[in-house]
């Protein structure tokens, strides 16, 4: 985050939440859970995630970490008070970023090992190793079989309809645990008896489709929102730009677009209205050699500004 | 005086009492109310109060009882014995605070200053007394912090007594200078058989009168820091002496109420509203994860 202090990070020891499957003793040695940078899909640039033994599946790593915490760890003290949380990762979003490079630049059937390239990131070669990621690759691309080798491309469509069916997925899984998605923002450190405002269908989608777009490129994410038939939020765009200054370049007088004052006086003479005793007096002031208020206020270079 | 009840849990706060002669239920009593062991940075403060019949006044003062600090150890223990014997007439009550205590209160996120803590020990000791049945007409109050401003406190706490609080109470008021001795005689008894709760080796004992001032003292405090935990409860932390040693020679720790690194940190400059977001706000991470204070990691 920006602004803030940077916080030393040179862990020697980490705090690890991860499902027995990801840490399973390896069938050979050298082959154990281990950790790997890859391509974020979102984001193009660096991520971590673990690939367990075999790469029998691919995890991705997020870690809980807010201000002023630290670990008790037996008998020593970790500052970094992280939490880092080892989850199951579908192998396609990661896949999918090179597919979708593939098809724009080549437009071809290809075999898996040639698209799942990258130079900077060497070890995205592993996805492959997931035996789900073959046999899943078909929700996103077509294929196609010639002698005893498979060859795909990116389907657009395919992959929406994909996408479709994890927002699904992603709403139910949000229904169940009580998660709230609604527009306005709830404490989720709080449990309420009951919920205070009914989210709508529309609002979980949304929130299913936010969620997903956290691991698929973003033009794509555009487009499942529009493949979701999502209406947009227009006061968005305008909520977070000030309002611009331009208007002041136009020849027009800003005028108020409408007229508040014709509801306050229903006849458009003014009518002489009566004067207090007090406002009486004053008007009967000898006011010969005063000056009115105004004139203080108006420039005075006409007559004492002498040009050179 | 038996503080074995406040030893099994030295972390505590512990009221200790006589019993409540029956001369004091029936008759109009008196009520001085001292404290020992304000100033030290090292072990409890006590709080007492004695309380006897009206009637009595002169064979209080038979007793030859005098401000505490006039005493010596010794002379006070005699005293508190002669105190002690005479519960026909003489009642008293104790309320120990642990350093712990007073650590804890003065530094937690709504402050509370030991003159409040004082305060309210006293009223706590006072309201303890009337509960027992003892007839208090009179409260004497040897003061701390301004003696007007604690005598209204009192005043309205209780309506019906009439409250002296007077600086240099313990030399003025019988009454006052017993509840002095008996807290004294408390303190003394609490700091000579501390127990530290912590498994320390050989802790040295030798730590001089407890006061700040006083060079032993600072100096067994510098040779005892814990680079993280810092002291044994038996320190109050909240003392300044105390929090200067531990800014030198401790690990810093940062607490999200800490006023120097805080408000620093999470009001961002006026001037960030107008920069130009660099950042496409897309490429935030969904409000799912930053609501969850979870990140994508790049490094372990």
């Amino acid at each position: 985050m920006p602004g803030k202090k940077s916080r030393v990070r040179n862990s020697d020891q980490w705090v690890l939440l991860a499902p027995e499957s990801a840490i399973d003793a390896p069938e050979k040695i050298d082959s154990g859970p281990v950790f790997t940078k890859l391509r974020n899909p979102k984001t193009g640039s660096a991520a971590l995630y673990l690939f367990s033994s075999d790469c029998n599946q691919v995890y991705e790593v997020k870690a809980f970490d807010e201000d002023y915490h630290s670990w008790f760890i037996g008998q020593s003290v970790q500052r970094d008070g992280r939490l880092l949380f080892v989850t199951p990762l579908d192998p396609l979003f990661l896949v999918l970023p090179y597919l979708i490079n593939a098809s724009e630049k080549q437009g071809k059937f290809e075999p898996a090992d040639q698209v799942i390239k990258d130079e900077e990131f060497p070890r995205c070669a592993s996805v492959l190793k997931c035996p789900r990621t073959l046999q899943s690759l078909h929700h996103i691309t077509d294929e196609k079989e010639m002698g005893d080798r498979k060859f795909y491309k990116y389907n657009r469509e395919k992959t929406l309809v994909w996408l479709k069916k994890k927002v699904e997925q992603t709403v139910k899984a949000l229904k169940s645990t009580g998660l709230s998605v609604g527009a306005g923002i709830q404490s989720s450190m709080l449990i309420r008896s009951k919920q205070v405002t009914e989210a709508t269908e529309e609002d979980y989608l949304r929130y299913a489709h936010g969620l997903l777009s956290d691991y698929i490129p973003m033009g794509l994410s555009v487009e499942l929102f529009k493949f979701l038939e999502l209406p947009a939020i227009s006061t968005n765009a305008t909520l977070n730009e000030p309002p611009s200054k331009k208007r002041k370049l136009s020849d027009k007088p800003v005028e108020a677009e409408e007229d508040y004052t014709k509801f306050n006086s229903d006849s458009k003479e003014k009518k002489p209205t009566k004067m207090t005793a007090a406002q009486k007096s004053l008007s009967k002031v000898d006011k010969s050699g005063m000056k009115n208020i105004s004139a203080f206020f108006t420039s005075k270079n006409k007559g004492t500004t002498k040009t050179p | 005086m038996d503080l074995s009840e406040w030893r099994r849990d030295p972390g505590s706060s512990c009221r200790l009492s006589s019993a409540v002669a029956a001369a004091c239920r029936r008759e109009p009593c008196s009520l001085g109310v001292d404290e020992a062991g304000r100033g030290p940075v090292l072990g409890p403060m006590v709080y007492a109060i004695c309380f006897c019949p009206l009637s009595k006044q002169q064979q209080l003062e038979e007793l030859k009882v005098a401000d505490s600090k006039t005493l010596t150890e010794k002379e006070r223990e005699k005293l508190f014995a002669k105190l002690d014997e005479a519960k026909d007439f003489i009642g008293w009550a104790l309320e120990v605070l642990s350093p712990n205590i007073i650590s804890t209160s003065m530094q937690q996120r709504t402050k509370c200053n030991l003159n409040t803590l004082s305060h309210d020990a006293a009223i706590g000791l006072i309201q303890y007394a009337l509960d027992s049945g003892v007839q208090v007409k009179e409260v004497y109050v040897d003061t701390v912090g301004p003696a007007e401003k604690y005598e209204a406190k009192l005043k309205e706490r209780f309506p019906e007594l009439e409250v002296t609080v007077r600086a240099k109470a313990d030399s003025l008021f019988p009454i006052v200078s017993a509840a002095s001795i008996c807290a004294k005689v408390a303190r003394d008894h609490a700091i000579q058989s501390w127990k530290f709760v912590e498994d320390l080796e050989d802790i040295s004992p030798d730590y001089g009168s407890g006061y700040p001032n006083d060079p032993k003292t600072k100096e067994w405090m510098e040779s005892h820091v814990d680079p993280i935990f810092g002291y044994p409860q038996f320190v109050r932390f909240s003392w300044s002496t105390a929090q200067t040693i531990l800014d030198n020679r401790a690990v810093p720790v940062h607490w999200d109420d800490d006023e120097e690194d805080g408000n620093k940190d999470n009001t961002p400059s006026v001037l960030t509203y107008f920069q130009r977001k660099t950042e496409d706000p897309k490429v935030q991470p969904h409000r799912f994860f930053t609501e969850r204070k979870l990140v994508s990691l790049v490094n372990l």
